[in-house]
């Protein structure tokens, strides 16, 4: 079953989500080009879970006048597992990658009356300062209280909020871009990305947002997991017998979304199918899944376009 | 929100003890209940209404009860001692312990306070538009914690022991303050955007509080170390919050400002930071 939406064939079908926890955090620096490094850093390595310790990618960038100290400020979101599996893979990637990037600063992106829980981030990192750590406290009594720590490090001071929220979150959300050639589906792809990076609370955690090597469960060989989604490789759609490569593609591109909920997912799929489908060549759009048996979230195409 | 309208009539030399004016004390009354309300002056005992007009309307819940003093009480204490929630607005000065132990809600005094403002307070806001004399936010006599929350902000000058003991909360001066500013503190933060006075931070613990110097500093005391001079971060909040929250802009001026860090007090083995804007006027 399809249907056709900017005279792109739309499979009638949905993307599987998983139920993990995410976080946000706003890193800020003195200026865009150390704030956008140490977000670079943060989110690396870190495209899918499949052998990654977290997922992450780069939420957006925020502007001086919406952070809290007032500096240029990228926002990157962080999905574990578990908050177990949240908390110490952030703790690794602050400590390692924000913490030791000249003139940056932390601060929590999902407000504790938005959170499911809040994690102690603060708690652990605190104790690099080697007993010279600061506890800051902010509004007691007056204001919405705040606390921070302030590590000393050997360029200055590196500021930290405390606590970070984290909530139950989607994962998983993704679409398949179908199309012509390798430039037409690239372009499709990239403008999906483009229109995705204006929904909040979502990110595209593979580079640049895609994946041009969407990967299924399990192999023909027993000591590996995952191997290519072989009824999405083009160049081998005639003798893979299952092959669901439609006529006329010849390269697939999967976006994969990750977001704080299945609102913000739904809209983020919804915008960028919609800009895919303005390039010229796109043929088919369509979405992985594992027939509902694998993840909690059913993130339908069709509802998504609707819902939008 | 409900207005209760108090306008002092022949008020007595002797000061006039009105823990009463508070909105946890008259919401929930009647106007008669209010004029009747017992304030002290000496060794007499006496009622509200025989140095108040008495007017306006009351409020079921302390949250909703505004309390208006319409004229200057210089000899008046206590105004707003206890409040835990709602809004008093002097439109004068008013007499000493104005907002102390107050827990919640706003107090605003147009003209100046005497000794003891926001003594002891664990929360809400307390602004002065003038000066305020000695032992502002601080602690009583034998009490080992001043302030543990909430904010006072003078806009004017400050007298001695401001902020003596705090623990927790916020103190904002923007003229001078007298000397033994933040004597014995251990936590919380004061703001001096005039200059402060020789002995301050004596004897301060620490604990995460500092005193931040915006307009210079007579003299440091030998017992605290120079750090060293840095701009620190976690300042630009701070700024942010004094230009935001509390409308005062000439904190803008000072986000980008380098700092002198001083620590002590190391008579008493403490970690308290004073930091001393470059820019201020030493």
């Amino acid at each position: 079953m399809s249907f056709e939406y900017n005279g792109v064939e739309i499979e009638d079908t949905f993307a599987e989500g998983f139920a993990m926890w995410g976080t946000r955090i706003i890193i800020t620096a003195k200026n865009r080009k150390w704030a956008n490094i140490a977000a670079a850093e943060m989110t690396g390595f870190a495209t899918s879970v499949i052998a990654c310790d977290c997922e992450a990618g780069v939420e957006r960038e925020i502007p001086p006048e919406e952070t809290p100290d007032g500096r240029p400020g990228v926002a990157v979101m962080v999905f574990g597992f578990s908050k177990k599996r949240l908390s110490e893979p952030m703790l690794n990637r602050i400590g390692q990658c924000v913490l030791t990037c000249p003139t940056t600063a932390i601060f929590n992106g999902v407000p504790e009356e938005e959170a499911d829980d809040m994690l102690d981030v603060g708690a652990s990192l605190r104790f690099f300062g080697d007993g010279f750590q600061v506890k800051m406290r902010m509004g007691d009594g007056w204001q919405e209280r705040q606390r921070f720590w302030r590590i000393p490090v050997m360029e200055g001071e590196f500021l930290a909020e405390a606590k970070f929220g984290a909530k139950k979150a989607v994962a998983g959300g993704n679409f398949l871009i179908m199309g012509l050639d390798e430039d037409s589906t690239l372009e499709a792809s990239e403008r999906a990305v483009e229109a995705i990076l204006e929904v909040p609370g979502v990110i595209t955690p593979f580079p640049g947002g895609l994946c041009r090597s969407g990967s299924k469960v399990g192999s023909k060989y027993a000591f590996l997991r995952a191997s290519t989604n072989t009824p999405f490789c083009p160049a081998i759609k005639a003798s893979f017998p299952d092959s669901q490569v439609p006529e006329g593609v010849n390269s697939v591109i999967e976006v994969v979304l990750n977001g704080l909920d299945e609102a913000s997912v739904m809209k983020a799929m919804a915008v960028g199918i919609k800009a895919a489908t303005e390039v010229p060549g796109v043929k088919w759009i369509t979405a992985v899944n594992f027939g509902g048996k694998l993840g909690k979230f059913n993130l339908g195409l069709k509802e998504a376009l609707d819902g939008a | 929100m409900k207005e209760l309208w108090l306008t002092p009539k022949g008020l007595p030399s002797i000061p006039v003890e009105a823990e009463v004016i508070c909105p946890d004390v008259v919401a929930g009354r009647t106007l008669k209940d209010v004029k009747g309300l017992k304030v002290y002056v000496g060794n007499e005992t006496h009622s509200l209404g025989e140095f108040f007009e008495v007017e306006g309307k009351l409020a079921e819940q302390a949250a909703d009860q505004m309390i208006v003093v319409d004229g200057t009480c210089q000899t008046v204490k206590y105004i707003g001692a206890k409040m835990s929630a709602g809004s008093i607005h002097v439109k004068g000065c008013a007499g000493m312990h104005a907002g102390s132990q107050m827990s919640g809600g706003e107090m605003l005094v147009e003209g100046n306070t005497r000794d003891w403002a926001g003594a002891e307070m664990s929360g809400g806001l307390l602004r002065i538009m003038d000066d305020s004399r000695n032992m502002t936010g601080a602690a009583y006599r034998g009490s080992p914690e001043g302030m543990t929350g909430g904010c006072i902000v003078v806009e004017g000058d400050a007298g001695v022991e401001l902020g003596s003991f705090m623990r927790r909360g916020m103190i904002v001066v923007t003229g001078d303050v007298a000397p033994f500013c933040g004597a014995h503190m251990n936590g919380g933060e004061i703001f001096i955007m005039g200059k402060a006075a020789r002995r301050l931070g004596a004897e301060a613990k620490g604990n995460g509080g500092f005193i931040a110097c915006l307009g210079g500093v007579d003299e440091i005391l030998p017992t605290y170390v120079h750090e060293t001079t840095y701009k620190p971060t976690f300042m630009k909040l701070y700024m942010r919050q004094l230009r935001d929250a509390l409308g005062l802009e000439a904190a803008a001026k000072f986000l980008e400002a380098p700092f002198r860090r001083y620590v002590g007090d190391l008579a008493v083995g403490g970690n308290c930071e004073i930091l001393v804007a470059e820019n201020g006027a030493d």
